[in-house]
């Protein structure tokens, strides 16, 4: 029995660092489609690893944004510069509160916002996490948090994806890399906002859907306002417009509603502002640059009107 | 609970440690870990379903016990009929009860009357066709005096519920398995490590060929329609690999976990896409089913003695029951039927027993005869899975009507099928290695036999990355669980 367990654990052992190895070098120089179960994409869209790059330099803001492509394509840091706020865009593509939660351990004490703006889309809380997760380890650095991350979201992809980011981690490989500002019709401004060229979207029928929660998300959403709480950030939910074509055909947006308002103070600007569904947006969910503007510009009147102490002391600043 | 799972690799180390050094000093408290952590195991999946193993495990206990002081003949029978009928009785109403309610309503509209009855939303509990075959043939053999009837209760409920076959088999015998419970089991090293072997060659299987397989071969079944002969051969293909390596992978894991624990199970495939004949190919396929149905209703009904028409009928009947056991669709018993069709002229011209050994047994390479042999019954079992996999009837019938029209001699063509290339490069890798380790127990552990350790710990650890690379992100449960 002893020398069984004996040479279990050094199989194990000898296996991992097999694995590790033969992921790397297969990871380098296998065709797609022999690694299937292999995506590490630094520089994907949505300008992750420049964002994640700035964060750590950028210093201290007044209001942090965290959410989805919905965040970073729907915050523009510049107009609540002009408002007198300074700002970081935390958001990233598909991204669940598995991954919210990761980067908010990882750069809250850094940026320490005054307000934290959390914008809540219904689909996050219906997917597995897998996308951002490879997201967020491609293009930022891999310790204990993103392990629990992928343990989270256990699932193959992740976990090679995770292995391979730690090797190039401990041997710098991804020093050198530099990510263009402007990368097809997507320009990347300081502060994690990214502008969009200016295209209209043409609305199509869409079918009738329900919103609805994964456990581990809601949950994983319950300790990110848990740990704001803990210390004692504000925060704002935020339902962020998208085209009344793809808005109405949700079935159960009051029921939404009901769960977010008992987490925090909640704001749906899907029934708050009336934006154009080819005007103000380049597809089916996301605004483009004139209904950024809209959306930012009611946004700061509300926090003025509904949040008067929290946004004037924010503003004297 | 699925083999396949993260719960499954944390709870099998778990079960071992305690059972090898907590409780293995008492015989009955290591049989009762084995009932409890079985019991976990299948709760894991539906807590509700573990009564109906429970009380067909008191029945079949009960039974034996009665048949043990009973001496009238009919008292004996009427014990067994009891054993026979509750356990038939689960899987009847379980499984069969929609079937029967759907036909006879089809029959009695055909006939001019219309009746009104509803079906039941009925949830198949995972396993039933497997245990209840197994605690029915204890109830069999004692009453045949084949076995002394056990009074150890908590031995026989580990052998009803031992967890590593409860779900999907291999249908254990009593006269096998029970014995191995009363007796102390000691660590063998040199069987827990070939137990690993096969538990690591059954997860590949399942995994990387069989998970693989299923996403081509469901795609081209579920739009048969769209697609060319070349094509529905090609999904025929990937559906017959899925179900070898979803099934025998599935066996090899519970052989090799049950091996961890002392137990020795047994075979259940035996590398049966090398048979030369379907009489062959029916030794080596689900070997416990078929065993099962030999020895219980095959030769109770006479076997191959009597006449012509005997063999005729019972080698039908067989056959049909043996695809009525896999579900209840009309498209099983079809399957079943042509079975019986392809093994009837090996056994009225009695060549039913002529391919016992493996084929080119000590050689490298078949001869000529012999590929031909294989190949014209892989081609016959690749028919009758048409059938297995099937939605219906006239799927079937479709399905096949397309394969032998002008299009087979076509290109095959399928949305993603560039992807599909490195599965069907595995697929061929597995038939390989399936071929040169095939006069070993497990094809692995042939292969590695006399390689040196470095070269061997690569080689699996080689097939751990294989399994990490292309397993589906998705969890997929067997196959055979629905049965």
């Amino acid at each position: 029995m002893k020398k069984f367990i004996i040479t279990t654990t050094i199989f194990l052992i000898y296996s991992f660092v097999f694995y590790v190895v033969l992921l790397y070098f297969w990871g380098q120089y296998a065709s797609p489609r022999f690694k299937p179960n292999f995506v590490y994409k630094i520089g994907s869209g949505g300008h992750t690893y420049t964002r994640l790059s700035e964060v750590k330099i950028f210093g201290e803001v007044d209001i942090l944004f965290l959410g989805s492509s919905h965040a970073y394509r729907g915050f523009d840091t510049r107009i609540f510069l002009n408002n007198g706020l300074k700002t970081f865009n935390l958001g990233s593509s598909s991204q669940t509160p598995i991954q919210t939660k990761v980067l908010l351990d990882r750069y809250l004490d850094r940026l320490k916002p005054k307000l934290v703006i959390y914008e809540v889309y219904p689909e996050i809380f219906n997917l597995d996490g897998v996308e951002s997760s490879l997201d967020v380890i491609s293009n930022d650095k891999n310790d204990i948090q993103s392990l629990k991350m992928a343990f989270k979201v256990n699932n193959m992809k992740v976990y090679n994806a995770f292995i391979y980011g730690f090797i190039h981690d401990l041997f710098g490989l991804n020093k050198s890399y530099y990510e263009p500002v402007i990368k097809g019709d997507d320009k990347y401004v300081s502060g994690g906002f990214v502008e969009r060229k200016i295209d209209f979207y043409q609305p199509k029928k869409l079918e009738k859907r329900e919103i609805i929660f994964k456990d581990y998300q809601l949950a994983a959403f319950s300790e990110i306002i848990k740990t704001l709480k803990k210390q004692k950030i504000p925060l704002i939910l935020v339902y962020a417009p998208i085209p009344k074509s793809n808005y109405n055909n949700y079935t159960n947006n009051n029921y939404f509603d009901s769960i977010m308002n008992r987490y925090a103070t909640y704001f749906n600007f899907n029934e708050i502002i009336s934006l154009n569904d080819s005007l103000h947006f380049y597809d089916y969910h996301h605004l483009n640059q004139k209904g950024v503007e809209k959306f930012n510009k009611k946004l700061i009147e509300i926090l003025r009107e509904n949040n008067a102490i929290i946004f004037e002391s924010l503003c004297k600043k | 609970m699925l083999f396949n799972s993260i719960d499954f690799a944390i709870f099998l180390p778990i079960v071992f440690v305690v059972y090898w050094f907590v409780t293995s000093k008492n015989l009955k408290l290591q049989n009762l870990f084995i009932v409890a952590a079985s019991y976990l195991f299948y709760g894991w999946w539906d807590w509700r379903f573990l009564s109906l193993i429970f009380f067909s495990t008191m029945v079949d206990y009960l039974v034996g016990l009665g048949l043990l002081k009973e001496e009238n003949q009919i008292k004996r029978k009427i014990l067994l009929l009891i054993s026979v009928l509750v356990n038939l009785g689960f899987l009847g109403f379980f499984k069969y009860y929609n079937f029967f309610l759907e036909n006879f309503i089809k029959v009695f509209s055909f006939l001019g009357t219309e009746i009104k009855a509803n079906s039941l939303h009925i949830i198949l509990p995972v396993g039933i066709s497997f245990y209840t075959f197994q605690t029915m043939s204890y109830s069999i053999d004692v009453y045949k005096r084949k076995m002394e009837p056990t009074k150890d209760f908590i031995a026989f409920a580990a052998f009803v519920s031992f967890f590593p076959q409860l779900v999907a088999g291999p249908i254990e015998r009593a006269t096998n398995l029970l014995p191995q419970f009363y007796k102390k089991r000691a660590f063998d090293y040199s069987k827990a490590v070939q137990g690993m072997r096969q538990i690591l060659w059954g997860l590949f299987k399942k995994i990387v060929i069989a998970d693989n397989c299923a996403v081509y071969a469901n795609l081209i079944f579920n739009q048969s329609a769209s697609y060319s002969g070349s094509t529905l051969v090609l999904g025929a293909l990937f559906f017959a690999f899925q179900i070898y390596g979803d099934f025998s992978g599935y066996s090899d894991i519970a052989i090799g976990t049950s091996r961890l624990f002392g137990f020795e199970l047994m075979k259940n495939f035996n590398f049966p896409y090398f048979s030369r004949d379907i009489a062959e190919f029916w030794r080596r396929w689900h070997i416990s089913l078929s065993t099962w149905f030999r020895d219980y209703l095959y030769i109770p009904l006479g076997g191959n003695r009597g006449g012509t028409l005997i063999k005729v009928r019972n080698t039908f009947i067989i056959f049909i029951v043996s695809g009525f056991w896999h579900g209840a669709n009309w498209t099983f018993i079809v399957w079943g039927m042509l079975n019986a069709l392809y093994f009837l002229p090996l056994l009225l011209t009695n060549k039913n027993r002529k391919n016992m050994e493996i084929v080119a047994k000590g050689k490298l390479l078949p001869g000529i005869k012999d590929l031909l042999f294989i190949f014209l019954t892989f081609i016959q079992v690749l028919f009758g899975w048409i059938f297995f996999r099937a939605n219906n009837i006239s799927h079937a019938i479709s399905y096949i009507s397309k394969i032998l029209s002008h299009s087979l001699f076509t290109i095959p063509k399928f949305a993603g099928m560039d992807k599909a290339l490195p599965i069907i490069i595995l697929v061929i890798i597995f038939i390989l290695i399936e071929w040169f380790g095939r006069e070993g127990e497990c094809a692995i552990s042939r292969i590695v036999q006399n390689w040196y350790r470095p070269i061997r710990w690569s080689f699996y650890s080689f097939i751990i990355f294989l399994i990490g690379m292309f397993m589906p992100t998705v969890e997929s449960p067997f196959i055979y669980f629905q049965f």
